[in-house]
């Protein structure tokens, strides 16, 4: 029965028995046989050693070599993926589009590949076919924002979803600014327009920002503390002639520790 | 509103006259395009995938011209072609987010859009959509919503865009209207936007039951002699100019995989048909085998297209 799997597959075309294999995202069932949905190659991922489960036909999405090469195992722990759009629980990039009192809005740029590394290449994202490192780096304008800002997903960041600890405290003003860069997780797909998304956790939060001079803004790792009264992380030294001297903005909210640290460097330099 | 300051020309384009005298004359029957294919055969198409960078998704079909046309081009004896041959595009964007207006949907929403450029045909078209372009596109989300799987693609919209910049006649262009004439070019310009909407969905990896493709078979009564008694022949992928009187005729979406139809769309008298000894198939339900016969050609120009598309895609990566 494994013989005849074809390589690639397209729309319609069956790939195998559904008593043989189970069908995973990119296929169909239809009378007991898988036939694929999307144009693509195929992928065998094999069955969990010392369970009944069967091995699992998929078409991937994903057209770039490296991508294929990779082994599938860490696909095979998640949640299997039937489309390229936010879903709960999915690591999104978003830029911030508005920041008012209760909450932030933001349109989400990219869906983060759960099956690649989080500090993998953002190019192999496989959720839009614009070019990403450009989105990212290239500064907020609000002018002709709006046009492409339609063709993204829109999404809320809640004031309570901002972070973990001190949530009465928080400040949206002071957390995000427009423009920014976010990295959150989806927690509900939301009402008719927007999703809901969360920092409130450490690896999330603001990722990429501009002070209001136009510069990159580089966050602080999280474990590192200002301590004294003018000792500067290492990293924060390396960066100070790239950031001039006045260019920190509090709109960090990587975490409560960063959005802390960020006044007691105000007030250093 | 009129520009009234100034000496505008006609609103609409114009064309050389053509005189009665010209198309009784033995050269006038030169210019009347003829079928040179076989009832069976299908006239070759070309359809390439991802032509349009900025759309997720995106097609262009074009259907070999007839032999008359191909002729008139190579040794033009009039400035009028005899025949025309489809050529559209066909774009796909999304999923993209619903507009703000739009209720919550758990499944993909579809809209299509199929409009005639300018030129596209004899009589130029508006830039607004006028009745039969907003029919076509409704024959097209018909067609496609059955094969595409909208359930995984929940709060998300799909436009289909097709352009069709060359469409096919009604009839020969020489040929006074008469009674049993019909919008007949309308029919394989929606077999031809099923086709290239299908490849065009298969590059933005929706999420498809199969390659939907369309096909168009008409019963057409005999040229040569005019005697009534003459039943209709089953002829498959017409084009209207060649024939003198298309009887009825049918465009289906048809999906090869589960030999299912999502559309079908029949015009005319499908009654009398002449068939081979021994076919007890009544006109209407050869009309539809024939229809289905085409599209499965077509599919498979659909289904080589795609691969193709594919194949390149991951040698490029």
């Amino acid at each position: 029965m494994a013989t005849s799997i074809p390589s690639l597959a397209i729309p319609g075309q069956r790939l195998g028995s559904a008593n043989t294999y189970a069908a995973g995202p990119g296929t169909h069932v239809q009378q007991a046989n898988i036939f694929a949905s999307i144009a693509g190659p195929v992928i065998l991922d094999p069955a969990q050693p010392n369970t009944q489960s069967k091995a699992t036909l998929r078409v991937s999405r994903v057209l770039s070599a490296a991508a294929q090469s990779s082994p599938t195992t860490a696909s095979a722990k998640s949640k299997p993926r039937y489309n390229t759009l936010p879903a709960v629980d999915s690591i999104v990039l978003a830029r911030v589009t508005r920041v008012q009192k209760r909450q932030a809005a933001v349109s989400i740029l990219v869906v983060l590949d759960e099956t690649s590394a989080p500090d993998a290449d953002l190019a192999k994202a496989s959720s839009d076919n614009d070019n990403i490192a450009s989105i990212l780096t290239s500064a907020a304008n609000p002018e002709n924002h709006s046009s492409t800002d339609e063709l993204r997903f829109q999404a809320i960041i809640r004031k309570e979803d901002v972070r973990a600890v001190e949530k009465d405290r928080v400040v949206m003003e002071d957390m995000f600014r427009v423009g920014d860069i976010v990295r959150g997780c989806v927690l509900s797909l939301g009402d008719q327009t927007s999703y809901y998304l969360t920092t409130a956790r450490n690896d999330l939060g603001v990722v990429m920002a501009r002070s209001e001079t136009g510069n990159m803004i580089i966050p602080l790792p999280i474990a590192s503390m200002a301590s004294g009264q003018y000792a500067l992380p290492s990293d924060w030294l390396e960066h100070e002639d790239a950031l001039g001297s006045s260019e920190l903005h509090a709109d960090s909210s990587r975490a409560a520790t960063a959005v802390a640290l960020a006044p007691n460097i105000l007030s250093v330099v | 509103m009129n520009d009234r300051r100034r000496v505008n020309g006609p609103p609409g384009g114009t064309r050389p006259p053509v005189y009665a005298s010209l198309l009784q004359s033995g050269t006038g029957a030169d210019i009347r395009a003829q079928r040179q294919r076989q009832p069976t055969d299908l006239r070759k198409i070309f359809l390439k995938t991802g032509l349009i960078p900025s759309a997720s998704g995106s097609s262009y079909l074009e259907f070999e011209p007839s032999a008359s046309l191909a002729a008139a081009r190579s040794n033009p004896k009039s400035l009028i072609p005899p025949s025309s041959a489809l050529k559209l595009a066909c774009t796909v964007h999304g999923p993209k987010p619903l507009p703000r207006s739009a209720p919550f949907s758990p499944n993909l929403v579809l809209t299509t859009h199929v409009k005639y450029a300018p030129f596209a045909a004899r009589k130029r078209k508006g830039h607004v959509r006028d009745s039969s372009e907003r029919d076509l596109g409704v024959h097209l989300e018909t067609a496609l919503r059955g094969a595409i799987i909208a359930e995984r693609w929940p709060k998300s919209g799909l436009d289909i865009t097709v352009t069709i910049l060359e469409a096919e006649d009604d009839r020969w262009w020489g040929d006074v209207p008469d009674s049993h004439d019909a919008s007949w070019g309308m029919m394989n310009v929606l077999a031809g936007c099923i086709s290239a909407a299908s490849a065009a969905i298969a590059d933005a990896h929706i999420d498809c039951l199969d390659l939907v493709s369309g096909g168009v078979a008409a019963l057409v009564s005999d040229d040569s002699t005019d005697s009534s008694s003459a039943l209709p022949k089953l002829m498959l992928d017409t084009d209207p100019a060649e024939h003198r009187s298309i009887v009825s005729a049918c465009v289906v979406a048809y999906m090869p995989a589960r030999d299912e139809i999502t559309e079908l769309w029949l015009k005319g008298d499908s009654s009398k048909v002449s068939t081979a000894d021994g076919d007890e198939r009544s006109g209407h339900e050869a009309l539809i085998d024939g229809a289905v016969d085409a599209a499965r050609g077509a599919h498979t120009v659909l289904a080589e297209a795609v691969r193709e598309s594919l194949q390149k895609a991951l040698g490029q990566s």
